[in-house]
């Protein structure tokens, strides 16, 4: 449920939570980052960083410049005045990410785990099995079949967790547990009903079920993608998974490495209204599916 | 002007204040040192701005010999610091002669040092700051701690100062002399999640600080408090946990229910996660949680928002010339 008025609460001296919804929906997160977006217009002076995730936005202030009480005011404010959620607009690019999926240096990953940690099937087996789906192809299948939303890039640096637009490409996973000391950097995960590419040798709980060649955190800002920033997905992004071969994946390394690898996106933006139009017509086309099953 | 480490210490690393600021929202944390206070009197000393790169120095600290001269100050914890094996003052600026050799031994009381030296360390900046985040590789040397062999550039001063100056007394972070802490946290943002009963057992237990502790987060052990309802009867979405939550931006400082043990988020944190954060540490009591030492006890006390701006405001009127006696 989206909540009419925000609830905030402090975070010590220097940030506060704002929280929008009760629940992690992508209608909870759009939400949310339409109000993110609105407070980057307004440029609150006084507020230095926000954290956009699910249903709420981390807020960091210098209480110098901005006291609680007047931001947790002007917070509630802002966020009654905004225009109804079904009218939503959001500037979103789509950005293509080939992966090899079933890769031979997450297989690595998962054998390590399984001598050192603990004995578990080979992830993209075990996603395929959780989700009644036949073999590691059909989860390919589903990973692929739809955009995917960036929910938030955050944790480590530039990695975005992200969420499938359309239901039916839903994969639903336990995590790691425990989790995993070491993620090789590109591995494609899925945990939960998330996506999330992983950005530097990190510990990780997420199923790997990929990997791609192409970087979305480059400190060294070396391709020309990463021209005005290190962090290529931003939240409200969409991100479309492409499977690729060993040669593609090979080529694509060489031309990251050549510094000319060049990323297919595309501006854009969402609609609300599209995608609960969308979204309707699934639903009553699933119920005439039914139907002709009986 | 350079400095060649001998011996790198236990993870000496290259801090700058405030840090990598307004990165939050792209994953990357603030890193720079853990405690300002003492960090910024150290810059103060030798005539450097407040925030300009130095080292912090944890539990062990290095040793490296100048291959110039140079004006240096410690302050922060004490490590024993010697200039060619004769011990040497802390809170005051000191000239090092070209060839001599400074070491730092282990902790004797607090448990980290800052070593500032007059027209800082020369490192690149990288996104607005030259502080070391080491999981990331980012920052300092490589984005790793010091290692033996090294050589550091240091800057040129932009206003020379002279030796003998010193930190007035009464500036100086007191550490406590009975290895117990008392730290005040604001209540927040999940403070909910925890029963009134448990709020009142968080703050009286005394909380050991394990030494399964570093920049990234310091671990707790203590009791286990009681969580509220919520906790056991929410969506799945929220994740299996009582202490799971559907992610939120952790702040720093915020006091993390990761399961059953506390982790108090430390300047090189991860930015967002799954688990409760009932109770944050404000910026103004960092300071003593940078020098407390594994095995050393933390007790909580509830405080105001105001009221821990206005501890932290005292604070950043202490971090000033004002501090300095010459």
């Amino acid at each position: 449920m989206i909540y009419s008025e925000l609830q905030i609460a402090p975070a010590g001296d220097r940030h506060l939570l704002a929280t929008l919804a009760d629940d992690a929906s992508l209608e909870a997160n759009f939400v949310t980052l339409n109000f993110t977006a609105e407070l980057d217009k307004l440029a609150i002076d006084g507020l230095t960083d926000l954290v956009p995730s699910y249903n709420s936005i981390l807020v960091q202030y210098d209480f110098n410049r901005l006291g609680y009480d007047d931001l947790r005011g002007e917070l509630i404010r802002i966020y009654k005045a905004l225009p109804s959620f079904s009218e939503l607009e959001i500037a979103s690019r789509l950005v293509t990410i080939p992966v090899l999926y079933s890769d031979p240096w997450t297989k690595d990953c998962i054998e390590d785990y399984r001598s050192k940690v603990a004995e578990r099937e080979y992830d993209p087996l075990f996603v395929a099995r959780v989700n009644n789906l036949c073999n590691p192809e059909e989860v390919v299948a589903r990973h692929t079949g739809c955009e995917q939303w960036v929910v938030t890039v955050s944790s480590f640096p530039g990695l975005p967790i992200l969420r499938p637009l359309d239901p039916r490409c839903e994969l639903l996973s336990p995590k790691y547990n425990p989790p995993r000391t070491w993620t090789p950097v590109g591995a494609i995960g899925v945990g939960g009903t998330s996506t999330s590419i992983y950005t530097i040798p990190s510990p990780g709980g997420y199923n790997l079920i990929g990997r791609t060649p192409v970087p979305v955190w480059d400190p060294s800002q070396a391709l020309p993608a990463f021209k005005d920033s290190a962090i290529l997905l931003r939240a409200s992004d969409r991100v479309r998974f492409a499977s690729i071969s060993r040669e593609e994946y090979d080529h694509i390394v060489n031309s990251v490495r050549e510094k000319s690898y060049a990323y297919a996106i595309e501006p854009g933006v969402f609609s609300v209204s599209t995608y609960r139009t969308r979204l309707a017509a699934l639903a009553s086309g699933a119920v005439a599916e039914g139907r002709r099953k009986i | 002007m350079t400095i060649t480490v001998l011996k790198p210490g236990l993870e000496t690393t290259v801090q700058d204040y405030p840090g990598r600021q307004g990165m939050l929202r792209d994953g990357v944390p603030p890193s720079g040192p853990l405690d300002d206070w003492s960090f910024r009197l150290a810059n103060l000393l030798v005539g450097n701005d407040p925030g300009a790169a130095a080292l912090e120095c944890q539990f062990v600290g290095p040793t490296m010999r100048f291959e110039q001269a140079a004006l240096i100050a410690l302050c922060g914890g004490n490590l024993s610091p010697k200039l060619d094996l004769v011990p040497i003052p802390m809170w005051t600026s000191l000239r090092v002669e070209a060839g001599q050799v400074l070491s730092l031994g282990g902790a004797v009381s607090g448990a980290r040092a800052y070593l500032a030296i007059s027209g800082g360390i020369d490192v690149p900046i990288v996104m607005g700051s030259r502080s070391t985040y080491v999981t990331a590789r980012l920052g300092g040397i490589e984005g790793r701690p010091l290692a033996a062999g090294q050589t550091l550039a240091i800057g040129r001063s932009s206003a020379p100062v002279g030796v003998g100056r010193s930190v007035l007394a009464a500036r100086r972070p007191p550490l406590p002399n009975d290895k117990t802490h008392r730290i005040s946290v604001v209540p927040g943002p999940k403070h909910d999640w925890v029963t009134s009963a448990g709020h009142q057992q968080f703050y009286a237990t005394e909380w050991k600080l394990t030494s399964r502790s570093n920049r990234v987060g310091f671990r707790l052990q203590g009791e286990q408090i009681e969580f509220s309802p919520q906790a056991y009867e929410k969506d799945p979405e929220n994740g299996d946990h009582p202490s799971n939550i559907i992610d939120i931006g952790y702040p720093i400082g915020g006091i993390n229910w990761a399961g059953e043990t506390p982790i108090i988020l430390m300047h090189d944190c991860i930015t967002l996660g799954g688990f409760i954060v009932p109770f944050t540490v404000p910026s103004g009591e960092f300071w003593k949680l940078a020098q407390a030492r594994p095995g050393d006890v933390l007790r909580f006390t509830p405080v105001s928002v105001e009221s821990a701006q206005r501890v932290r405001r005292a604070i950043e009127e202490i971090c000033s010339p004002s501090s300095i006696e010459d």
